[in-house]
């Protein structure tokens, strides 16, 4: 009978009993299978045997017949484990080069990701430990004035919006107000100035969970003048007295606070910072008149999560309905309280990280793994030609791919293991330098937090799996007939593996060292960049709102006195920062016009100390601030200093403007012109500004000659001493301030910078590695060479010419890609220099120059080396 | 004794193994079973108590000829070995004593 296909059982069937079952039994079990469905076949037609075949085949499907294929004798695994592991520590042993560089490049590189890791894993934790974060939603003011249409966005709100929204909108269960402020404290009767002094709402504990070691959460806030302290100040202020109950003096006007309840030291990663938690209602700031006076920030505790969207479109009608009457647009938003760390643009009391800046160490971390990854690799590779014969002899006795496979993934598994080690204990001894170099606090125990050890682990695995898995694939796959029977090579696709895999590698450090010079060419520009006014040797000192200004006339008549003080300016704001609002106008347009200006309250020497530039007109007189220190607001008389910008916004040129009257909280008369300068972020653009008269500030600027610091500075504090001592002494310097403003762009440079000389070190690693390999097979043809009369220039030309080709391709690779990534960076800032072609240059010239290096150092070898040694073997 | 032990399904087989002699094979002992016995045997039962059994040693094999109808598969003839007749003799012997030791008053009572 002639078994056709089409008259035969289902295809699928047989080759499924194929292969479950018992290959021992496999063939008189298919026989019956066969001869009975030609039986039914017969009788019953087609479909019925076919469907009884099945049937069959599925019962068939059962232990005591399925068993897989076994091999011709039994593995022991536990021994061929043992065995593995054995010898893949006598291979590490025995290669000892590529082990210490392989060691090097994973540990280092595994080092960066774990620091980087934990960094990551607690910024991403900030804030996850409040148990109702899901429906705690922040609330954002903007509001614009006037017809210009520049508004201004940021988390202060009034404290009109707790009250009037809760009444309002059922989704909000609770309102709670913040102010984060300062206080001055008496510690054994000696005043402390204590920073984190935060005033809320008696509902902070129902939002917000803090464990109370003592008090009531409810009654905690309720009612002006009480005070919540956490542990580490109950103890600082109260030892170990009962703190609760007992009074402590806060402020100049030494008020009395009582302390209620005391809450547990709370975890590191919460946006909220406070040691002092007061009673909001001690401020007496309740009001529900006006939307103005933003201060405050204020949070919402929603009944439910998905109230969020619901309230957050309810908002906007709202406020259009209330703000008709205002003369300008208000409106409010919400932000999620658990994005706020990560997402928001505006910080609470711990500055906030963005999301875009751990996408970029994450990026460096993986870029660095990869670099690590293919040095592995191509080592690997270049060694397998001695490897082969091993394979061959393994084959030749019996081993299948599987298990050859799994060897050499065991041997990178074995490396990657001990590269962990190693970077765990490196990692537990760098984090207070790495703390420092990213301006954070991570702490040792966070090293052995379960999501810690679970990445370190996968990242392993990972590791090994990845490095490890090409090599042992090539590897399993030879054929031992070709190694054994003599001269084996490697194959082309290692070889074009290899080239690939150090192009990349090379591009990627390319790539890191034009980024870190062009980031650190920015922040050169930041750093000295002619602002339009002076920030050297100027000392800023915070003398605090409520002084009056006779006594502070003499306080800087005093200081004045001291020989090594030029000038001193009382201010509301020094020139590096200026963000307060204000809208400005004139007489003569109609009142609802305004024009949104930043502004600052400043004294007769302020332009002196900080050097602007009067460009028309003249300075401001002393007898002038003296007219704004009438009790009643109106007998005040204001005068006015514009930036050039500015009296261009009203309409004139610098002379112009000179003796015009205009409005800024009161009519007033325009003094002088000053040249533009850069009073905020050099992300932003070159903003209007107004300088009025003010017999106010709560800022001193000192400026110094700076010939003999630490005895001014001894002076100073004696003066401070004598006019404020119930205010701690405390000052910075104008450009510290400067500088702490590009704080995440100063750890960005220094961040780049390690790990772009970590990434070309560990590529040369590599290359190092590669090229000592590769050299040393053609040793022979090294030689032969010589003997036939090569000289050294043309044998390293011969065997470094062609890693340095590899290398120009990864630049020519890696050259636009870094300038467009680059250039796209710079763009954030409004004030920049353009991608410079010198930091281009730069990085080809060092890359080229250190990876002929490199590998010439192998070439020289070879090239110096005695012909008769490596020939007279054979 | 438990090392004689012989399931209801294996006794069958064995049983019918015995009665096809020369001629016991997998589509053989299935078809004689199904025509005497009137009941359905799948070839996965047959198979797996026909493996066991001679795993214990009580069936012994031996590889047939490849006919063209089993698509040039070999058949595998069946034979009882000396130890499976003893298990064979004793099931059948620990049944009988059995048998005998239900008392005769014990069928009455059911006839009532």
């Amino acid at each position: 009978m002639n078994r056709n296909q089409s008259k035969g059982p289902p295809e699928f069937f047989i080759s499924f009993f194929r292969w479950f079952c018992d290959p021992e039994i496999h063939q008189f079990i298919e026989g019956d299978l066969f001869e009975l469905y030609d039986q039914r076949l017969e009788e019953k037609g087609k479909r019925k045997a076919d469907l009884l075949f099945m049937k069959d085949v599925l019962f068939l499907f059962r232990p005591g017949i399925i068993g897989r294929k076994k091999n011709h004798y039994q593995t022991n695994f536990i021994d061929m484990f043992r065995n593995n592991f054995k010898i893949a520590r006598r291979t590490l042993w025995k290669n000892k080069p590529s082990t210490i560089i392989n060691m090097l490049g994973l540990t280092v590189g595994m080092t960066s990701c774990l620091m980087i890791a934990l960094f990551v894993l607690h910024e991403v934790s900030f804030d996850k430990f409040q148990p109702n974060a899901d429906r705690i939603a922040r609330v954002v003011m903007e509001y614009s004035m006037g017809k210009d249409g520049g508004s201004q966005k940021g988390t202060f709100t009034s404290t009109k919006v707790a009250p009037v929204f809760s009444r309002t909108f059922p989704e909000i269960e609770k309102a709670v107000r913040m102010n984060d402020a300062s206080a001055i404290l008496q510690l054994n009767n000696q005043p402390v100035l204590e920073s984190n002094f935060l005033y809320a709402d008696s509902t902070f504990f129902d939002a917000f969970y803090y464990e109370m070691l003592d008090g009531n959460p409810k009654t905690a806030l309720n009612g002006p003048n009480k005070l919540v302290l956490t542990e580490s100040m109950a103890q600082k202020y109260f030892g170990d007295q009962d703190p609760i109950g007992q009074g402590l003096e806060v402020g100049e006007e030494k008020d009395l606070f009582t302390v209620t309840a005391v809450i547990k030291d709370y975890p590191k990663n919460s946006q909220f910072y406070f040691d002092f938690l007061a009673s909001f209602s001690t401020m007496g700031a309740n009001q529900e008149e006006t939307y103005w006076n933003a201060n405050y920030t204020t949070y919402f505790l929603l009944t439910n999560k998905d109230a969020f969207y619901t309230l957050d479109e309810k908002i906007h009608p709202f406020m259009l309905k209330e703000s008709e009457e205002m003369g300008a647009s208000v409106d409010f938003h919400l932000e999620h309280f658990k994005d706020v760390h990560l997402f928001s643009p505006y910080s609470d009391m711990v500055p906030n990280t963005s999301i875009s800046y751990l996408y970029m160490l994450g990026a460096i971390a993986f870029l660095i793994l990869i670099i690590v990854c293919s040095t592995y690799i191509n080592l690997s590779t270049a060694k397998s030609v001695e490897r082969a014969k091993e394979v061959g002899i393994r084959k030749v006795s019996g081993a299948d791919q599987g298990q050859l496979f799994w060897q050499f993934i065991g041997e990178s598994t074995l490396l990657t293991f001990l590269s962990l080690i190693t970077s765990i204990a490196l990692t537990y001894l760098l984090l207070p330098n790495f703390n420092s170099l990213i301006g954070k606090n991570l702490s040792v125990s966070e090293l052995i937090q379960p999501t810690f050890l679970a990445f370190a682990i996968g990242l392993t695995l990972i590791i090994s799996l990845v490095a490890g898995s090409y090599p042992a694939l090539i590897l399993s796959k030879f054929q031992p007939i070709s190694i054994l029977k003599g001269v084996f090579k490697n194959t082309n696709t290692a070889k074009w593996l290899q080239q690939s895999l150090t192009v990349f590698q090379f591009g990627i450090s390319v790539f890191l060292i034009i980024a870190t010079l062009v980031i650190s060419g920015q922040l050169n520009f930041i750093q000295n960049r002619d602002l339009g006014y002076d920030r050297d040797q100027i000392i800023a000192l915070s003398i605090g709102w409520n002084k009056d200004n006779k006594q502070i006339s003499t306080f800087k008549k005093e200081l004045k006195s001291h020989s090594q003080i030029i000038n001193v300016s009382r201010t509301a704001n020094s020139p590096v920062n200026i963000q307060s609002g204000y809208s400005m106008n004139l007489p003569t347009r109609p009142e609802n016009e305004y024009i949104s200006v930043n502004a600052n309250p400043v004294d007769d020497e302020f332009i002196k100390v900080t050097g602007l530039e009067l460009i028309a007109g003249q300075d401001f007189t002393e007898s002038m601030i003296h007219m704004t220190e009438n009790e009643e607001w109106e007998d005040n008389e204001f005068n006015y200093i514009l930036t050039e910008n500015a009296a261009a916004k009203l309409g004139w040129s610098p002379d112009e403007a000179i003796g015009k009257r205009m409005i800024l909280n009161e009519e007033g008369t325009v003094l002088g012109v000053v040249k533009n300068f850069h009073f905020q972020s050099l992300r932003n653009d070159l903003n209007p500004l107004v300088l009025f008269t003010s017999s106010w500030g709560s800022k001193l600027l000192v400026k110094i000659n700076g010939e003999n610091l630490p005895e001014t500075l001894a002076y100073i504090e004696e003066v401070w001493g004598k006019f404020m001592p119930d205010r701690p002494f405390s000052y910075a310097f104008l450009d510290e301030d400067y500088n702490r403003m590009y704080q995440s762009e100063m750890q960005l440079g220094k961040v780049m910078n390690i790990f772009a000389s970590m990434a070309i070190v560990l590529a040369c690693l590599g290359l190092f590695g590669l090229s000592s390999y590769m050299i040393q097979q053609r040793l022979k043809e090294v030689s032969i060479r010589k003997v036939l009369g090569a000289s050294t220039w043309q044998v390293l030309q011969m065997l470094s010419g062609n890693f340095v080709k590899l290398v120009i391709l990864s630049i020519v690779v890696a050259t636009p890609v870094a300038y467009w990534v680059m250039d796209q960076w710079l763009d954030d800032f409004a004030y920049h220099i353009s991608v410079p072609i010198w930091a281009l240059a730069v990085a080809m010239v060092a890359t080229i120059g250190i990876a002929f290096t490199t590998a010439g150092i192998h070439g020289l070898k070879a090239a110096w080396s005695n012909p008769v040694k490596n020939l007279k073997s054979e | 004794m438990k090392k004689y032990q012989l399931g209801e399904f294996e006794e069958i087989v064995m049983l019918t193994v015995g009665i096809l002699f020369d001629e016991a094979y997998g589509v053989s002992i299935k078809s004689e079973i199904e025509s005497r016995l009137q009941r359905n045997v799948s070839v996965g039962a047959l198979q797996t108590a026909l493996k066991r059994l001679e795993e214990k040693g009580y069936l012994k094999s031996q590889d047939g000829e490849r006919t063209e109808e089993r698509a040039g598969r070999p058949k595998k003839y069946f034979r009882i070995t000396a130890l499976g007749k003893k298990a064979m003799e004793y099931s059948k012997e620990t049944r009988e004593s059995l048998w005998n030791a239900i008392p005769e008053v014990a069928w009455k009572l059911k006839m009532v």
